[in-house]
């Protein structure tokens, strides 16, 4: 399902109007208004506690062109599972139940509803948009952050490993995974549109750069995204159950061959939370991320 | 004309799980506890078998229990679960989002203790502290109530001008697993009864895209609560007329369906209290009667809203109240007994009002125990 630049215009109707909420340079409204502008016709979006409650806006100058229904922290899953459930009954089958929430819920708070959903092989689909930090609440440390980051909760950088929420959910035998970026926004238009088009429980996580936690420049948001994909901290990939493998993505191929990757150091430098990291950080950074391969090499 | 009934022998979970296939809800979203449990795996075995026509959600928390009728009223359909004790305390942010946010759902608590301590007995721990949820809170008394109270639920709950959700409350293994005989109507008539629920308070719609729960001003925010305490007092009627639209249609009621008078209109001391320790009180006020003793009894059925105008009208009538509560609140009273003296104080009621914490931990309270109560709030000063 090949995407282009213009089939990125070409979209059944606006998902994200304007007046939205968002700091300059998100990477999770640039992500949002690709990816559920694709779908934007059929989608009923449910939003767990996170900066898309805020960003959306509120009152009749609400920034969401779709029906969305705003959910406690831990319980979008259900929620949608609820809403899935029902339109199942009503013949409305057709619809997209779409979960689009961050790393606080979808790595931590609401894990055990999101796996409990993939259990029960729920027809929805669940976006988290991963800015790595509780980005809404002063920027604390997730199950998502890097190792070596600066948060609220982690001074002197984050020391443990990130939880790998596409991995769990392969365990638990989801219909289809995926990751994908906000530096390349063909890719994940077209893995949203592959999952919407499969039945069961779709899982895609979006590295989405946020400039105010993660100290960047608000003009370098696509350039940190796609770096951490050259650099491979963020490996591009999808997973479908009816194979069992993962492939890798085309923006990621080229550097599964370590020899070929960005040195870390040019996505590191452009980050005020990665400013301070140490040597030692930096190995349990690199070592995790080759974690990370090892554990997709097992699958190709 | 009152529809035909047959008698049956049934647990309260039994009434229950009749009460909501008969109504049929097309979304089941529940998860096990004691002693809930026994409803929930009827409604179960009647989708698997095909008896009911609904969507069952066999979720992993009681978080996510209601969190799939929650996503189902928004969908706009009939939904219904069940749970007790820890499950309700669990599920505890997402009783308090359904009751603000106005969602229909039908949801017997059946009542046990709260631990520590392990115990899966009844007191009224549970539902009680949800009382401020924004939930319309319906104890019952025995088996068949139960089965008329979640019947009338639905309807209650799903009127657009109430728009509230619903928990009717029963004694754990008292109510839950005793079996008793019940006057079971037919299927079709209490469907009938109930109605399709054809025009959803809320119903989440692609055309015409709208946003749920999102961000308020400080205005919009006093403005949807406002509506909310109104609702609740809109209910208070709402519960009387359908007592009495149900007693037309069934032939039977329960009190005024806020709450129930039993004895005298006018004795020396009337026994104040809820659930099956009220079923319990009407015994002892028989007892006391043969004695020579002058003892009433006002059962509260409706918790929330809490019937002030009828409490009042009573109690004026009356001289002295004992009122049982089967929970506390630390570091106050029971409350049962805290709203009852706020009503009186608030109307300038001089009836006084003396307080007894009864059946916690599903200690028995039989009607002996009532009476020696009794006589001893007749013999005090107050």
């Amino acid at each position: 399902m090949k995407v282009t630049q213009k089939d990125l215009l070409n979209i059944p109707k606006k998902a994200l109007l304007k007046g939205h909420f968002a700091c300059a340079g998100c990477g999770s409204t640039l992500a949002f208004r690709h990816a559920i502008g694709a779908i934007a016709d059929k989608v009923i979006l449910i939003v767990p506690a996170s900066c898309a409650s805020v960003y959306q806006g509120g009152g009749k100058g609400a920034a969401f062109n779709v029906p969305t229904i705003n959910t406690a922290f831990a319980a979008s899953d259900a929620v949608a599972s609820g809403v899935r459930r029902a339109m199942k009954m009503k013949g409305k089958d057709d619809l997209k139940i779409v979960i689009w929430g961050g790393d606080g819920s979808g790595a931590d708070i609401g894990i055990a509803t999101e796996i409990g959903a993939c259990d029960r092989q729920e027809d929805i689909l669940h976006i988290i948009y991963s800015n790595n930090v509780y980005g809404n609440t002063g920027g604390q440390r997730s199950g998502d952050t890097m190792i070596g980051a600066k948060t609220a909760t982690t001074p002197y950088g984050n020391t443990t490993p990130r939880k790998m929420v596409p991995f769990i959910m392969i365990a638990n035998n989801a219909r289809y995974v995926a990751t994908a970026s906000s530096g390349y926004i063909e890719d994940l238009v077209s893995k949203v549109k592959k999952a919407v088009s499969m039945t069961g429980f779709k899982l895609i996580q979006i590295d989405a750069p946020c400039p105010p936690n993660w100290k960047s420049d608000s003009a370098d948001t696509v350039k940190i995204a796609q770096l951490a994909v050259k650099t491979g901290i963020w490996p591009l990939f999808e997973w479908d159950r009816e194979t069992n493998l993962i492939e890798i993505s085309r923006p990621s191929k080229k550097y599964e061959d370590i020899t070929n990757r960005v040195n870390v150091t040019e996505w590191t430098k452009l980050q005020g939370r990665l400013k301070t990291i140490t040597e030692d950080q930096l190995k349990s950074l690199e070592a995790d991320t080759e974690r990370q391969w090892n554990f997709i090499r097992k699958f190709m | 004309m009152v529809v035909k009934h047959s008698k049956k022998s049934m647990t309260g979970n039994d009434a229950a799980a009749f009460a909501a296939l008969y109504a049929q809800p097309k979304v089941i979203s529940a998860y096990p506890i004691t002693p809930q449990t026994t409803i929930i795996e009827k409604l179960s075995q009647y989708v698997d078998e095909g008896k009911l026509d609904a969507e069952f959600i066999i979720v992993e928390s009681e978080h996510s229990a209601l969190a799939g009728c929650m996503g189902a009223a928004w969908s706009g359909v009939r939904t219904f679960t069940a749970t007790s004790s820890q499950g309700l305390l669990y599920m505890a942010e997402n009783v308090f989002w359904s009751g603000y946010g106005r969602l229909p759902i039908v949801m017997p608590v059946v009542n046990r203790c709260l631990a520590p301590g392990w115990s899966i007995y009844q007191d009224l721990q549970d539902s009680m502290a949800f009382r401020d949820a924004g939930w319309i809170q319906i104890y019952t008394k025995n088996n068949q109530e139960v089965f008329d109270t979640i019947l009338q639920g639905f309807k209650i709950s799903e009127d657009k001008n109430i728009a509230l959700p619903y928990m009717p409350c029963l004694d754990g293994f008292v109510i839950s697993h005793t079996t008793a005989q019940v006057a079971l109507p037919t299927a079709e008539d209490s469907f009938n009864f109930v109605g399709e629920y054809s025009d959803p308070v809320i119903e989440v719609d692609t055309e015409n895209p709208w946003i749920y729960g999102g961000l308020v001003d400080p205005e919009k925010f006093i403005k949807d609560r406002t509506d909310l305490m109104e609702a609740m007092e809109r209910a208070k009627k709402k519960i009387v007329d359908m007592n009495k639209e149900f007693g037309e249609y069934f032939g039977r009621t329960h009190g005024n369906g806020l709450i129930e008078i039993y004895g005298d209109d006018v004795a020396d001391l009337t026994i104040v209290s809820m659930g099956t320790i009220a079923d319990e009180a009407q015994d002892a006020v028989d007892k006391l009667k043969e004695e020579g003793l002058s003892v009433n009894e006002m059962r509260v059925r409706t918790f929330r809203p809490f019937p002030e105008e009828d409490i009042v009208e009573f109690a004026k009538k009356n001289h002295k109240l004992l009122v049982i509560d089967r929970s506390v609140s630390f570091g106050h009273a029971g409350q049962l007994q805290i709203e009852i003296e706020a009503v009186l104080q608030r109307n300038k009621v001089d009836t006084s009002v003396e307080g007894r914490i009864m059946g916690l931990g599903g200690e028995d309270v039989p009607y002996t125990k009532i009476v020696a109560a009794a006589k001893e709030a007749l013999r005090s000063k107050m």
